[in-house]
């Protein structure tokens, strides 16, 4: 009997008779091949159970560990250290959870260090593909994979794209021993959790600055890569490890014509929207706006809420207080962030600060990230795409003037500004317009902060 | 492949409806095919507002915005009326910004004058490039009202597509192109019972579906559609997971998609002259491309040619030509063949693979060729084996 690697799942070829190979973890009979598969992510249960039951066969050939003499030393902080030891306790699968600029990307580098598995790690964007690429090659001598932006090439050590695991992993997952996930949340929830199922690495480790709450999506994470085993919040190391900073709000007034039209707009909205709560308590914002798409009301009512958001993009007001933060930190990098691109382009014009959007290329992007670091560029307006991963280092100042995805969202960008400094003290504005909407959601937003989300440990 | 909202359906019981664009939707096609023509030059931003508003007949919304999406899938490259290219506009406004303490505009005129181009160009110029900056070009190719009706469809069902986890195909004639197609992606194509008479009948799905629902075979599963209009006969049936629901989705001959372009033929030009020397050189003899498929162990086996005798209706050879091989490969296909009780099978292989007599496998009909097939040689060992039999 032997295994092979097929497409992301692992094949029984040839079992011996009278074998119940049905029971085995994860495997299934294939009626379309004759034959017994299993999910690759259980190649290491099965085998445990092949040697248990004494079945003689054949491996999957052994995956090269990178030299020893091909790495540097990667020191560690205290937490840091701390949280390596926990996954290791935790049989070397588990999610850390730590606030962005503490360090995340050492962390698992130190694992790939000391473990020597060949490794995979995963990051969502191809920008963050390249800050991997460069940090990993800072402490690693030999070739770097990379899959994602174009590009296939494998190595004992090798990056990718989310979305270049998810097309490619039927190809390269029988290649690595340890899976390394970059903002790990984005799993747990079905989009792209194939990735993770049709790799057979057994050490994994997830990386994230915001763990899921959802209790569905964490029991899925806990599944595909383990439960959380050491997580730490801004508030644990802010003015210490991490950058202190003072979170200021600015509540703002609609004009007279702005509040005329929102109220008229959000009692369009809210009578449908009631209507829908009170015949569907449980139902999702996505059952929400299925619904409404088949009724011209309901049409009505998500073309109203829509509206809405673009009034409360960039508000009369915000645009006056916009100009004068930008004014008053002239001298100081300074992050804007908006809700949508639209805004973000029409700040950009207004005071000519570059945006950083998904429409700016990546050679561009980099090329802007690089004169942010030097200096020539003092502010960068942006999105969504500041939001997570990238590295700017030396930002001190966020204008957040809207967004729209919540407390992960808001955690995520007030993190860019916190990479330590000398003497360093952040400052984060929120332009809040007051009576609508966007008061509860900045109050949300804001717990996570200060919040440990999982309750796992 | 196309956004959510753009796919356009309704549920009938545990069925899927595609709501097809048909011939009544043609008067307003020719109108956005007028209108997108008038905007030819121009930002796409000034059509996107043209858009916005009627057109000259009535045109369903959900059907209208596919059909634009479609339409702009077709147009070859970008591009853009900047007089500066964008990112060196960008490059060189933001950093004098980012500089200076002067006002915007006092930075956009020194910049304009640097570059010897007006304020206004210059400000045009910085984000020429976006999507909705771009210029508005004319499709690849001239497209009638009937063809983006039918790419429409195409994108539609391809869209729904996107959501199946298998796909049952019952279909005469065309398989060995689906099926190469099929497993080029990595899909498993098992052959299944046939419930009416048909070539053959697929159950087509990836490794992992076994476990679960999953889209990681939509797209692969939704190329195979414009492969199927060139099946003389075919009907569909795909279990599309849409808004948590299972549907099925069913498609058959007639239904009105965007075909992909002919299939070629023959494989290789040593098909093609084999075919055409063996006509010229035994005209007693039918030559048969891609006689029906044969199913053997829950797969499908493809000669590449049937070689009939017009009077002798029991004369009857399958004739397969391997290029690329192994001993491995060939005793496999033998096996196969042996699976399906075939026996009048003639093997060619390309001597230029440098096999020994003794790799290949006992019992084959086998016909040695380099370059090119002696159909003198596979008539001779047709007669051979013939005379074999007799003796």
């Amino acid at each position: 009997m032997r295994l092979r690697f097929d497409r992301g799942t692992i094949l029984v070829i040839d079992p011996p008779s009278g074998g119940n190979l049905a029971t085995a973890p994860g495997v299934l009979w294939d009626q379309r091949v004759r034959a017994y598969r299993a999910p690759a992510s259980k190649y290491l249960a099965l085998k445990r159970w092949l040697l248990a039951s004494g079945v003689r066969f054949q491996d999957l050939s052994l995956r090269p560990r990178s030299p020893e003499e091909a790495w540097m030393d990667v020191d560690l902080r205290a937490y840091q250290e701390a949280a390596l030891s926990a996954w290791e306790l935790a049989q070397r699968r588990g999610v850390v959870a730590l606030p962005t600029g503490s360090g995340k990307t050492r962390l698992a580098l130190a694992a790939m260090q000391r473990t020597r598995l060949s490794a995979l790690c995963l990051v969502p964007t191809r920008v963050l593909l390249d800050q991997w690429s460069r940090e990993i090659g800072a402490v690693y001598r030999g070739p770097i994979g990379c899959y994602g932006d174009g590009v296939r090439r494998v190595a004992t050590v090798t990056v990718a794209t989310f979305e270049g695991a998810y097309r490619h992993m039927q190809e390269i997952g029988s290649r690595f021993d340890l899976l390394i996930v970059d903002e790990v949340h984005h799993f747990g929830g079905g989009l792209r959790d194939e990735a993770l199922e049709m790799a057979i690495a057994g050490a994994r480790l997830g990386l994230t600055a915001t763990p899921p709450r959802d209790v569905a999506a964490t029991a899925c994470l806990a599944t595909l890569v383990g439960p959380t085993v050491f997580e730490l919040v801004i508030g644990d190391l802010a003015g210490g490890f991490l950058a202190s900073f003072d979170a200021i709000t600015l509540y703002l007034d609609l004009s007279r014509e702005e509040r005329s039209a929102y109220t008229n707009l959000s009692a369009l909205f809210n009578g449908v929207y009631a209507e829908s709560r009170r015949t569907a308590p449980d139902a999702t914002w996505a059952d929400f706006s299925q619904h409404c798409a088949r009724t011209p009301a309901g049409r009505r009512a998500l073309a109203a809420w829509r509206q809405m958001r673009r009034l409360l993009s960039f508000t009369h007001a915000k645009r006056r207080a916009l100009r004068s933060l930008l004014e008053r930190h002239r001298d100081s990098k300074v992050l804007v962030f908006t809700a949508d691109n639209d805004t973000a382009y029409t700040i950009a014009r207004e005071h000519l600060v570059m945006p950083l959007t998904c429409d700016i290329g990546r050679q561009e992007r980099d090329d802007v990230l690089e004169r942010f670091r030097c200096g020539d560029l003092h502010t960068l307006v942006s999105a969504r795409v500041l939001n997570e991963g990238l590295d700017v280092p030396d930002a001190d100042v966020a204008v957040i003037v809207g967004g729209a995805l919540g407390e992960r969202e808001h955690v995520q960008r007030v993190g860019r500004l916190l990479r330590p400094g000398e003497g360093k003290r952040a400052v984060v504005y929120e332009l809040v317009t007051r009576n609508t909407v966007e008061v509860g959601q900045a109050r949300r937003r804001r717990r996570g902060l200060v919040t440990r989300s999982s309750d796992q440990l | 492949m196309l956004p959510d909202r753009l796919i356009s359906y309704s549920v009938a019981g545990t069925f899927v409806v595609p709501h097809f664009l048909g011939e009544h939707d043609h008067p307003w096609l020719r109108s956005l095919l007028e209108e997108h023509e008038r905007f030819i030059g121009r930002p796409q931003r000034d059509l996107d507002t043209r858009l916005r508003q009627p057109l000259p007949c009535e045109s369903p919304p959900g059907k209208l915005k596919l059909a634009v999406q479609v339409l702009a899938r077709l147009r070859p490259g970008h591009r853009s009326a900047a007089v500066v290219p964008p990112r060196r506009a960008r490059s060189l406004v933001f950093v004098a910004a980012a500089r200076a303490s002067d006002a915007s505009p006092a930075v956009l005129s020194k910049v304009a004058a640097s570059l010897g181009v007006t304020v206004a160009d210059l400000r045009d110029s910085l984000f020429a490039d976006l999507p909705s900056e771009r210029l508005v070009s004319a499709p690849g190719q001239p497209v009638s009202a009937a063809e983006l009706a039918l790419r429409s469809n195409l994108a539609l069902v391809q869209g729904l597509l996107f959501y199946a986890t298998v796909v049952r195909i019952e279909m005469e004639g065309n398989t060995r192109v689906l099926v190469r197609h099929a497993k080029w992606r990595g899909l498993i194509c098992a052959v299944v019972a046939r419930a009416v008479p048909a070539d053959a009948s697929l159950e087509i799905s990836g490794p992992f579906a076994l476990f679960r629902n999953t889209r990681l075979y939509g797209r692969a599963l939704g190329e195979l559609i414009p492969l199927l209009a060139w099946c003389p006969r075919f009907r569909a049936q795909a279990e599309c997971f849409v808004d948590g629901r299972r549907l099925i989705l069913q498609l058959a001959t007639g239904d009105p998609i965007f075909p992909a372009c002919a299939p070629r033929q023959y494989d290789s030009r040593i098909e093609e002259r084999f075919a055409r020397e063996f006509r010229r050189l035994a005209p007693e003899w039918d030559v048969v491309r891609e006689p029906e498929p044969i199913a053997a162990d829950r797969t499908l086996i493809f000669p590449d040619f049937a070689l009939q005798h017009r009077s002798v209706p029991g004369r009857r050879w399958l004739l397969e030509i391997v290029g690329f091989w192994t001993p491995d490969y060939v005793a496999r296909k033998l096996a196969l063949y042996r699976k399906a009780r075939i026996s009048n099978l003639i093997l060619c292989i390309d001597e230029a693979r440098n096999c020994a007599a003794a790799d290949l496998p006992l019992g084959a009909l086998v016909v040695r060729f380099r370059r090119r097939v002696d159909p003198a040689a596979v008539l001779g060992a047709i007669r051979s084996a013939e005379q074999a039999v007799v003796d």
